[in-house]
């Protein structure tokens, strides 16, 4: 398996984790949990900055950080703060839930089915239209809390996703998510 | 109130309460943190960097604030330092989470986090805020400092050319 699939894969589990922290322990652990790892995490980043190896860093950038990012631990760090965004903005467990399943499902599954899709998006020629159908179709496991409003979030979140864009999509569908929960 | 944010009002010291309602005034804070900045950063370029994302997490955090309305904890407590404005999200703990990052590979680093720990900790001390508007605050400086970061580098890179 190639590091971008470990790392969706990795994604996916976190998202599912984070949920189970949610429905079992509630909002406010699944905050405090995702607060002091950030913390923590920063802390690590901070000493491989000033030249310390440290084994977790390491094992992270070897086997699920892609190359051309700012720092070692990036991707993660973009995913924590989306959880925490979601988590602290929302107010229904199930808005909350919903957005983990689209951050983790349908973001992770877009990314596994569309490297191996054939229709090239015409206004992203990096993004296939097979990888933002999956999206959609893997949000939309999100029905199961929210009702039919995940219908145009889940396209809403699926469009930013395929997005030529400078951002870290790990940032971009937790907000754009989580905006339109707090709107609609 | 959650557990957190209880088990710090709980502490009641003198010392720590006069400290916080001395951070509670924004203009105190606000000198405070440009002073921080300006002794920590000799470079004039990162400094207005710095500042743009401090104003823009400002400017996010003000209209969040306005747009979902929450109540700050202290109001059933009726106490006099509490501040009219809204709760969620704490600007101060954004505005220092913000200055953290920005040292974020610099070895004063531990430094801003135990500053912005402090902040956000004497926030919940004066019950001004919940653990959630200091959690809220997090991702909003992460965002705002990233997003002003790339659109740096792209300002910087257009230049150089």
């Amino acid at each position: 398996m190639n590091v971008e699939n470990k790392r969706q894969m990795f994604h996916i589990i976190i998202g599912l984790v984070a949920i189970v922290v949610l429905t079992h322990y509630g909002k406010g652990i699944l905050m405090g949990a995702v607060f002091f790892t950030i913390i923590i995490g920063l802390l690590m980043v901070n000493a491989t900055f000033l030249g310390r190896k440290i084994r977790l860093v390491e094992w992270f950038k070897k086997r699920l950080e892609r190359s051309n990012v700012p720092f070692p631990g990036w991707g993660s760090a973009c995913y924590a703060a989306g959880v925490l965004l979601a988590a602290s903005f929302l107010e229904d467990q199930n808005a909350i839930i919903a957005t983990l399943i689209i951050m983790a499902l349908g973001d992770g599954m877009s990314t596994l089915i569309g490297k191996t899709g054939q229709i090239k998006l015409p206004y992203n020629r990096k993004k296939t239209l097979e990888g933002s159908i999956a999206f959609f179709a893997f949000s939309l496991f999100g029905y199961f809390f929210v009702g039919p409003e995940i219908i145009p979030i889940a396209l809403a979140a699926a469009f930013v996703e395929s997005l030529d864009i400078p951002f870290d999509d790990n940032i971009t569908v937790p907000v754009v998510t989580t905006f339109l929960f707090l709107v609609i | 109130m959650d557990i957190i944010t209880e088990f710090a009002f709980n502490i009641k010291n003198d010392t720590l309460t006069s400290v916080s309602l001395l951070i509670n005034d924004n203009i105190v804070f606000a000198l405070l943190v440009l002073a921080l900045l300006f002794v920590a950063e000799r470079r004039n370029e990162k400094r207005l960097k710095v500042i743009i994302a401090l104003v823009l997490v400002s400017v996010f955090t003000f209209a969040i604030k306005a747009a979902m309305a929450i109540e700050r904890p202290c109001v059933p407590l009726g106490v006099a330092y509490c501040p009219e404005e809204y709760s969620f999200p704490s600007i101060h703990a954004a505005v220092a989470f913000t200055l953290m990052i920005a040292f974020l590979d610099k070895k004063q680093f531990p430094l801003f986090l135990l500053f912005a720990l402090f902040i956000s900790f004497s926030r919940l001390n004066l019950a001004v805020h919940s653990f959630r508007d200091i959690a809220g605050a997090m991702p909003i400086a992460l965002i705002a400092y990233y997003v002003v970061d790339v659109l740096w580098r792209r300002y910087w890179n257009e230049r150089g050319k």
